[in-house]
């Protein structure tokens, strides 16, 4: 029933934009670190063409690939959260947006079986959007001719950001949920917005430990501590975060009235 | 079964209690705003009664069911699909979940007559064929039983005896049961072996095809100078059935006793202006057990 459910999860992306939108939003975050990195390098050449703006603050970045690669854990971290949520809020409010969420209901496959597949198309979808994005980030580190670069440095950088890319993924059932009881996309979006300005503003205090939209900026090293000294409930927040989110999802298509 | 559903204060379907025999087909007919697509979204399991159970196919209907719908094909308010995809696209994807064969998309384009659009995007296909499209995805893996929620919606006149014609053929060649429901009395008149008159919530009358027909009923239309006094004397001379319409009086069950009508008003010092046997048509007899047009 699985098998049937995500057969034709994926069959449904054809043809959909969101997915180049999607890859092209994320894609444009090496590019920017990248300019960043050059500006650093060549700020004469940079103030030439009028990108040295008097208010940009780039004291403390340093042109190397372990800086560099720092950037792109955040771009996944960070920047993941905001895509998974729209992704998320995507795959699930789509059914709502298009009024077919009606037409899963009432099938011999479980609805249990479209939570998660939608969840792994989800995670699959965010995947290959962050494999793309550590190839592209190769590549024009390579252009740009970024200092300090080794097997080590790249493995290493790579497994930070997908580790980040990990973490964020574990948030994303929760804004399912929000978009099965929302029913639409608005409600995910807006959810994932204030989770992220929460979770900035918790992220100075001694709640950041046990929150889960500031563990992902903590386990990325973004607040400076770096992911081995976080709790071990930590983590266990997260997971439970994960958990729920599943859950409360199948619970809500399971019982919850559709008038559509 | 006899179910109910309240949202909130508002009861929309209250105490409901029908069944449908096999191979029958069924129609579901009310105002708008009578229950019936609540009572369609109950039989699917998409909402939960808030009293009572309904039963499919002998299986009774709760959240977690899934094994009686492979036999079940539906309709549920709007036709819908998948935009981006395909009319064939859109009825792969219901193929795969109903575990119908490869075939069957191509036999419910055939049937629907979509073959000049089964390779245009769902998203730009007119109201009709929207609908047509919602009906073959409902047929696709043959069903055993159809619930089509105002099926002709957004069909042309010609497409909605193409309907007709279809489901009378379901039902007779394949022993198709059909549960529809309808606004239009006229549409499933010719149609229905039975025919539930629903109103707010309530089933008020269930009757046959032929009682349909026999309940096309009779009365007299009297024309009077004052037609409440008129309504009054009749009452009392052992009329049952007298309604005010429009300024003139209809007397039921009397087209026997058109002479004592005469008698009993003119005897009464009240003026005859009209006094014509009439037959009541099934839009009027609709509206009348209805309660009227709001």
């Amino acid at each position: 029933m699985f098998a049937k459910a995500l057969a034709t999860e994926f069959l449904k992306l054809r043809r959909s934009k969101v997915t180049w939108f999607s890859l092209i939003a994320l894609s444009l975050g090496p590019l920017g670190i990248a300019l960043f990195m050059w500006i650093v390098r060549e700020p004469g050449r940079a103030a030439q063409l009028g990108l040295l703006g008097t208010k940009a603050n780039l004291a403390g970045l340093e042109a190397t690939w372990p800086s560099y690669f720092s950037m792109l854990t955040l771009v996944v971290g960070i920047g993941g959260m905001l895509m998974l949520a729209f992704i998320v809020a995507f795959v699930f409010g789509r059914e709502y947006a298009d009024g077919t969420a009606k037409n899963l209901l009432a099938l011999p496959v479980g609805r249990v079986w479209f939570v998660l597949a939608k969840l792994v198309v989800a995670a699959l979808w965010w995947l290959v959007l962050v494999a793309v994005v550590l190839v592209e980030a190769l590549v024009i580190g390579r252009v740009v001719g970024l200092p300090g670069f080794s097997a080590g440095v790249a493995l290493g950088g790579a497994g930070n950001a997908l580790l980040a890319a990990g973490v964020a993924y574990l948030l994303a059932p929760v804004v399912a949920w929000i978009t099965t009881l929302g029913r639409g996309y608005l409600p995910p979006l807006g959810f994932a917005l204030a989770m992220l300005a929460l979770g900035n503003l918790f992220a100075k205090t001694g709640w950041a430990l046990w929150f889960p939209w500031s563990i992902v900026p903590l386990s990325i090293g973004m607040v400076g501590k770096p992911v081995q000294t976080l709790p071990l409930g930590s983590f266990v927040v997260v997971a439970l975060t994960f958990l729920t989110g599943i859950v409360a999802t199948v619970l809500q298509m399971r019982y919850a009235d559709n008038t559509q | 079964m006899e179910v109910s559903k309240r949202y909130g204060g508002a009861l929309a379907v209250d105490a409901l209690d029908l069944d449908v025999r096999r191979g029958e087909i069924y129609a579901f007919l009310g105002k708008n705003g009578a229950g019936k697509t609540t009572t369609i979204r109950m039989l699917l399991g998409l909402i939960r009664p808030t009293g009572g159970h309904v039963e499919v196919l002998g299986k009774r209907v709760g959240p977690g069911t899934t094994d009686v719908f492979a036999r079940v094909g539906y309709l549920v308010e709007t036709a819908t699909a998948y935009p981006n995809l395909t009319v064939r696209e859109n009825l792969d994807i219901q193929r795969r979940l109903m575990g119908a064969p490869r075939a069957a998309v191509a036999e419910a384009i055939e049937l629907m007559r979509l073959g000049e659009n089964a390779d245009r995007r769902a998203g730009v296909l007119s109201l009709g064929y929207k609908q047509r499209l919602a009906l073959a995805r409902a047929l696709l893996h043959r069903p055993e039983l159809l619930i089509l929620d105002e099926p002709a919606n957004g069909l042309d006149p010609a497409g909605i005896v193409e309907i007709r014609e279809l489901l009378r053929s379901l039902t007779s060649e394949r022993g198709v049961t059909v549960f529809m429901s309808s606004h239009i009395l006229a549409e499933v008149a010719h149609l229905a072996d039975r025919i539930g008159i629903v109103d707010k919530g309530r089933l008020l009358e269930e009757i046959d095809r032929a009682e349909l027909r026999a309940r096309e009923r009779g009365h007299v239309r009297v024309g009077v100078s004052d037609p409440e006094r008129a309504a009054g004397i009749l009452a009392d001379a052992g009329f049952a059935h007298v309604e005010l319409a429009d300024g003139h009086l209809r007397v039921f069950d009397a087209e026997e006793r058109v002479s004592e009508i005469a008698r009993v008003i003119v005897g009464a010092g009240i003026a005859l202006t009209e006094l014509a046997p009439a037959h009541e048509d099934l839009e009027s007899y609709f509206l009348r057990v209805t309660g009227g047009v709001e």
